[in-house]
């Protein structure tokens, strides 16, 4: 099969025809619209589903990828070279990744037709889930970090317009701006990074990154503030940061929660299942620079923390979403310290699992709210503490929601247990060889322990017992079963199953069903990039036909690049030992959930009692928010900004600009004083008068009278005769 | 069409006898004739677009129009288009084009209004198409008086007290590049070339002496100073920027835009036209301190923004905060900051236009300006609910303000950091607080106007008309295609752009 720009490129474009399309025509031809956004992802999935087939399963080995470019814009001018360029970037990573991405996004599209139908809004909510999907996809296919960044921001862009959709509510305003910010700090040190390699090394695209890591020419160190760090260092904190805002990594993990705002669909596709995948995806795709810049210490006590962090708060959350909300955090650390402890395909297939059972768990919450109506408030109940005793009333939501319960708590023959006991089995590995890695691994080990428990927790209160609220659970509708609500939850629940993504169906090398090369095709396929045969390669441009490239061996290594047997032995002893010790306490934590929820042996109100300022703490979500918002920015920023603006007007501009016109209003009255009193009245009046002096003098001499000229000539001659005594 | 430089710039000029001959109670047929007027003009801008040559450095010989004017200074109406002036004069002819269309409920002296506008259009073109200095001079002086009466009449409750303002400070800068001016005329020998922009270009000034106060001056240093404050205080930079709040917040709306989109242009280019290329080593020499300068900006002009509750004030001051943008790709001095920085130009005016005119759309109705009164209240709320298709294009607008990617400002502001990381790496990473801020001042106006349940003041408000819309269209279309495709404006201004940038490496 022949890859050309016209068969990869439509995977996005038919999305963004689509957004453009309906964002004209979805006022008068709602249906329609509705119904080109879901043609327009279904078509991307299968192709997606065609290059997954071809990269994964017929002939391409890890190492196989397609690369080609196109300029965007050039600005070369004489002797100075800057072009941006743009491209396709395929390997078998970004086919797993679309394939994902298209399949999930087309059940939430199908979905959203039964649960957003009555809204208002309905074709508007699509306009905004086809250019999301078209981000997605761009983002995936991408060959550069600029344009994952372009993406990336416009995947922002979608995120913000859908927490705010139901821009009645104040609160929709507030947590869309919160979720907007608090990702635009990981944005901005994104670009950072984007800006320092790319003058670095003339351009940002993969290959070139691999190729520069290869040569080990980023380590240049960066002056900031006079300091110098290695550019590695520096560039892949950076990209680092990106991931923390997107993935919403511990400290900026504020806005995920608060996005629940958003309709429970966008939640589903965007809050869980791709978009905060992107942060991980980028975090793995650049992987050898995080490696370089030795961050991979850092990402994994970032990934530990945050993995812990979410799932103790998610054990006081009565908000169905928001338990969903918080161990989607949690999910995506366990990725992150995944990256952190160089289980590179883990996280990849954690990612790719996770999204799945996330979707579903989300979609299945949304069919749980729509089944609820409040009779007074007329609004849908979120709130687990009303619920209890749906399993009867919503019996398909509820096998999907149990499925992928069991999934996400790392159950055997579950996906859950295949990817994220990788993450612990290789956490556990790096902590046996450095003892940096012990922490990361305990708090992965300890967040293991409550998954379970507050998933099962979630599936007691709201499946089990006796309904809380007999009102309400009177009038709530039986589920009967429907294409567009039902038929996505259970397609979805059939994949949170492990054999579609192992072939060891419970783990690591304790049984395995099929030869490990053939069968462990997530492994085989997806691997760290070997940097060096990045080395002697260029990108194809789009018009040039590619030239085929296959290399048949792989580089699948079972035992992790370590060489000695007996060393590989150990690992897989490790590995082993890790996916027991996960399970068993899984079991635990699914067992305290049971004798808290159903049997009530132990009174969850003993232990928010006893435990009460943790407990506050807790449902302050450790008083991030406060501390962000109440402080930082009520306490610190607000009152900095106003000082500064009433300085600027109030002081500077009154006083310093404005006080110009008082020293030019001096100045202007000392000239006029001067030549007033100076020039006018003492030289040019001055002068007059003297005129008029001497005139009264010459007047009053000359008077013409001959009588007075004769006196004064006789007055002369006798003043003249007294003073002089003329000798006669 | 080798006169369509003169055509460009006396169109507007034969419009305002035209408007004078048509009696002041034909209010329609006053405007009606302006907008033909600005539309013909607009429509030659862009076939001096289509004609321009993309490959060709430098002055376009096919436009350039020169003739003496006054022979014993030897000062000559020349004028030229380059990559760099022409992204500004299509700008011009699309901005006053739209700014008619926009002043449609201008009631008071309609014709005076529209005269002083057209006035303000040619005086407009013939600062970005002049060639000599003294032109150029004239130009830039004569656009004060329009702006001052505008301001001056039509203005809001401070009206005189902000156009006395602007008029003043910018008059003292300008003193100052006449003074400039005057002094390269006689330094370059008072000879028929003297008062040519381009001949001057190039670093001829670098070593000569001048005398003064009894004490020696390097003559390019002493000259950059005083074109460097008449051009930053059009800019406006810091710490020169107080006029921009108080002649925006006072002005109709039609006359902010121009302000912010076209006026405020002026003073980058001349620095892009003048103080760089004539003086090349005094640029070099002061680049940190522009940069510096830039950078405060930047974060001082995002951060006062964020604490203001007028939303043309918040405007006005996010126009300082993205004009140090500019400043900081001028002071890169690499391809990608110089050519971010005349693209942010031409960005920042399609950009902040458009938020003015949001304002001045909403002002229509509301008669007020307050994202939050003084007494604490709402100003607007639910607006979103109420005006579905003016929050949609107040959305694009907004997000074209704060550069998000797929629209055009975020293309200028990547191509800025990257020209400037290398030169100055602490300066790009402070940058990127106000890049941070940028969004946050937008968002919290738009929530707190936008969310929410309607308030009763709101209640009674109507959505845009077509006439609005019909003015708002093609700004939202020219900033998504520049951001999907920048290439349009970048592949005319980069061989200008280019050779600018050579010309200073030579002397770094």
């Amino acid at each position: 099969m022949e890859y050309s720009i016209s068969t990869i490129l439509p995977i996005m474009l038919l999305p963004f025809f689509a957004f453009v399309l309906n964002a004209f025509i979805v006022k008068k031809f709602t249906k329609t619209a509705v119904a080109i956004s879901c043609v327009a992802i279904f078509i991307p999935f299968i192709m997606a589903m065609r290059i997954f087939i071809d990269f994964v399963f017929n002939k391409y080995s890890s190492d196989y990828y397609i690369h080609k470019t196109f300029t965007w814009f050039d600005l070369s001018a004489g002797a100075q070279i800057f072009k941006v360029q743009m491209g396709i970037y395929l390997d078998n990573m970004s086919a797993v990744m679309l394939l994902m991405v298209t399949g999930v996004a087309f059940l939430i599209h199908l979905f959203s037709t039964y649960y957003m139908h009555d809204d208002p809004r309905y074709g508007r909510f699509f306009v905004y889930l086809s250019l999301f999907t078209s981000a997605m996809l761009g983002l995936v296919l991408s060959d550069n970090l600029f344009s994952v960044f372009i993406f990336w921001e416009l995947m922002g862009f979608c995120s913000y317009s859908l927490i705010g959709f139901y821009y009645e509510k104040e609160g929709a305003g507030n947590a869309s701006l919160k979720a907007f910010m608090t990702t635009r700090v990981g944005d901005v040190f994104f670009l950072l990074g984007i800006v320092a390699l790319w003058t670095t090394i003339g351009s940002v695209s993969y290959v070139e990154i691999y190729k520069a890591i290869a040569e080990s020419s980023l380590s240049s160190p960066v002056i900031l503030f006079g300091l110098g760090i290695p550019l590695a260092t520096f560039a892949g904190f950076c990209i680092f940061m990106g991931t923390i805002g997107k993935s919403a990594q511990f400290p900026l993990q504020v806005w995920l929660p608060d996005a629940m705002f958003g309709p429970t669909p966008c939640s589903a596709l965007i809050h869980a299942a791709t978009m905060v995948a992107a942060g991980v995806y980028l975090s793995l795709r650049m992987y050898p620079l995080m490696d370089a810049g030795g961050l991979l210490e850092f990402i994994a006590y970032i990934g530990g923390i945050t993995a812990l962090g979410a799932a103790t708060i998610a054990l006081v959350q009565t908000d169905i979403k928001a338990v969903l909300a918080y161990s989607t955090i949690s999910q995506l650390g366990y990725m992150v310290l995944g990256i952190g402890v160089g289980a590179y395909s883990a996280s990849l297939m954690h990612l790719i699992t996770h999204a799945v059972f996330k979707a579903c768990l989300f979609l299945s919450a949304g069919s749980v709210i729509h089944a609820l109506h409040d009779h007074h408030t007329h609004a849908p109940v979120q709130e687990m503490p009303r619920m209890g005793g749906l399993r009867k009333k919503l019996p398909y939501t509820f096998i999907a929601m149990l499925f992928c319960t069991l999934a996400i708590s790392g159950i055997p023959l579950f996906s859950a247990f295949v990817s994220k006991d990788r993450i612990l089995g290789d956490a556990l590995v790096m902590a046996a060889h450095s003892p940096i890695y012990i922490v990361p691994a305990i708090l992965g080990f300890c967040g293991a322990f409550l998954t379970p428990f507050y998933m099962f927790r979630m599936i007691f209160l709201t499946f089990y017992g006796e309904p809380r609220d007999q009102e309400l659970y009177k009038h709530a509708h039986d589920e009967h079963f429907s294409y567009n609500r039902n038929l996505p939850l259970l397609i979805l629940a059939v994949f949170t199953l492990g054999f579609w993504y192992s072939g060891s169906l419970t783990g690591q090398g304790i049984v395995k069903v099929f030869p490990e090369s053939k069968y462990e095709w997530f492994q085989v396929l997806v691997e760290k990039p070997v940097l060096n045969k990045f080395l002697g390669r260029t990108a194809t441009p789009l018009e040039v036909s590619e030239s085929k490239e296959f290399i048949e061996h792989s580089h699948y290594d079972p035992n992790h690049g370590i060489a000695s047997e007996e060393e590989a032995h150990h690992v897989h002893l490790i590995h082993r030992f890790g996916a027991a010790a996960s399970f068993l306490i899984a079991l635990c934590g699914i067992l305290l959930a049971y004798s808290m929820y159903i049997t009530r042996k132990f009174s969850p109100e003993w232990w928010t009692t006893t435990f009460a300022q943790w407990t506050k703490a807790l449902k302050n979500r450790y008083y991030f928010d406060h501390l962000y918002i109440d402080i930082l920015i009520q306490k610190l920023l607000h009152p900095f900004n106003n000082l500064l603006a009433w300085i600027d007007m109030g002081f500077y501009d009154r006083y310093a600009v404005d006080g110009w016109e008082r020293v030019l209003a001096l100045s202007y009255s000392v000239a006029r004083w001067f030549d007033n009193i100076v020039i006018d009245s003492v030289l040019v009046d001055g002068s007059g008068i003297s005129v008029r002096f001497f005139n009264i003098v010459l007047r009053t001499i000359q008077n013409g009278k001959i009588q007075f000229y004769f006196l004064v000539l006789l007055f002369v001659l006798a003043s003249y005769v007294l003073a002089f005594k003329p000798v006669i | 069409m080798q006169h369509l430089l003169n055509w460009i710039l006396w169109t507007p000029a034969l419009g305002i006898i035209g408007t004078l001959l048509i009696p002041g109670k034909a209010h329609n047929t006053i405007r009606i004739w302006s907008l033909l007027v600005t539309a013909i003009t607009f429509a030659m801008t862009i076939l001096l677009y289509c004609q321009f040559d993309q490959a060709a450095p430098g002055m376009q010989e096919y436009f350039n129009i020169k003739f003496p004017w006054i022979e014993q200074f030897h000062i000559y109406y020349s004028l030229g288009v380059d990559g760099i002036s022409l992204p500004m004069v299509l700008l011009t002819g699309l901005l006053f084009f739209l700014c008619i269309l926009s002043s449609w409920t201008i009631e008071k002296s309609v014709k005076s209004y529209f005269a002083l506008f057209l006035m303000l259009e040619a005086s407009v073109f013939g600062v970005f198409l002049a060639l000599d200095f003294f032109l150029f001079y004239v130009f830039w002086e004569v656009m004060l008086i329009p702006m001052f009466f505008l301001i001056g009449i039509w203005g809001g409750e401070n009206r005189e007290y902000a156009a006395v303002k602007f008029f003043l400070y910018t008059f003292a800068g300008s003193v100052l590049m006449l003074v400039g001016l005057i002094a390269l005329y006689f330094q370059s020998g008072a000879n028929s070339e003297s008062f040519n922009i381009l001949a001057l270009q190039g670093g001829k000034f670098g070593d000569e002496v001048v005398t003064l106060f009894g004490t020696d001056w390097n003559f390019g240093i002493l000259v950059f100073i005083g074109m460097f404050i008449a051009f930053a205080i059009k800019v406006p930079i810091f710490p020169f920027h107080t006029w921009l709040p108080h002649a925006h917040v006072q002005a109709p709306t039609a006359v902010s835009v121009i302000l912010a989109g076209v006026l405020l242009k002026m003073g980058t280019y001349g620095f892009l036209r003048i103080a760089f290329p004539i003086l090349p080593e005094a640029a070099v020499y002061f680049r940190d301190w522009i940069a510096w300068l830039g950078l405060i900006n930047v974060i001082y002009g995002a951060l006062c923004a964020m604490a203001q509750s007028d939303m043309k004030k918040l405007i006005a001051y996010s126009s300082v905060s993205h004009m140090g943008f500019v400043m900081l790709g001028l002071a890169a001095m690499t391809t990608q900051g110089t050519n971010g920085a005349v693209l942010q130009m031409f960005n920042h005016g399609t950009s902040t236009s458009m938020m003015f005119l949001m304002v001045g759309v909403l002002y229509e109705r509301s008669h007020h300006r307050w994202i939050v009164r003084p007494d604490g209240t709402k100003g607007f709320g639910g607006l979103y609910t109420k005006l579905p298709i003016y929050s949609i294009v107040f959305i694009i607008s907004m997000f074209a303000s704060m550069g998000l990617p797929g629209l055009s400002g975020f293309i200028s502001e990547a191509l800025i950091f990257l020209g400037i990381y290398k030169e100055f790496t602490t300066i790009t990473v402070l940058a990127l607080i106000g890049l941070l801020v940028g969004a946050a001042y937008l968002l919290w106006m738009f929530k707190r106007m936008f969310f929410g349940e309607v308030i009763p003041s709101v209640a009674g408000y109507h959505d845009m008309n077509a006439r609005e819309i019909l003015y708002m269209a093609p700004l939202c279309i020219t900033v998504i295609l520049l951001g999907v495709y920048p290439a349009p404006i970048l592949n005319i201004m980069k061989e200008s752009v280019g050779s600018l940038v050579q010309l200073l490496a030579k002397f770094q």
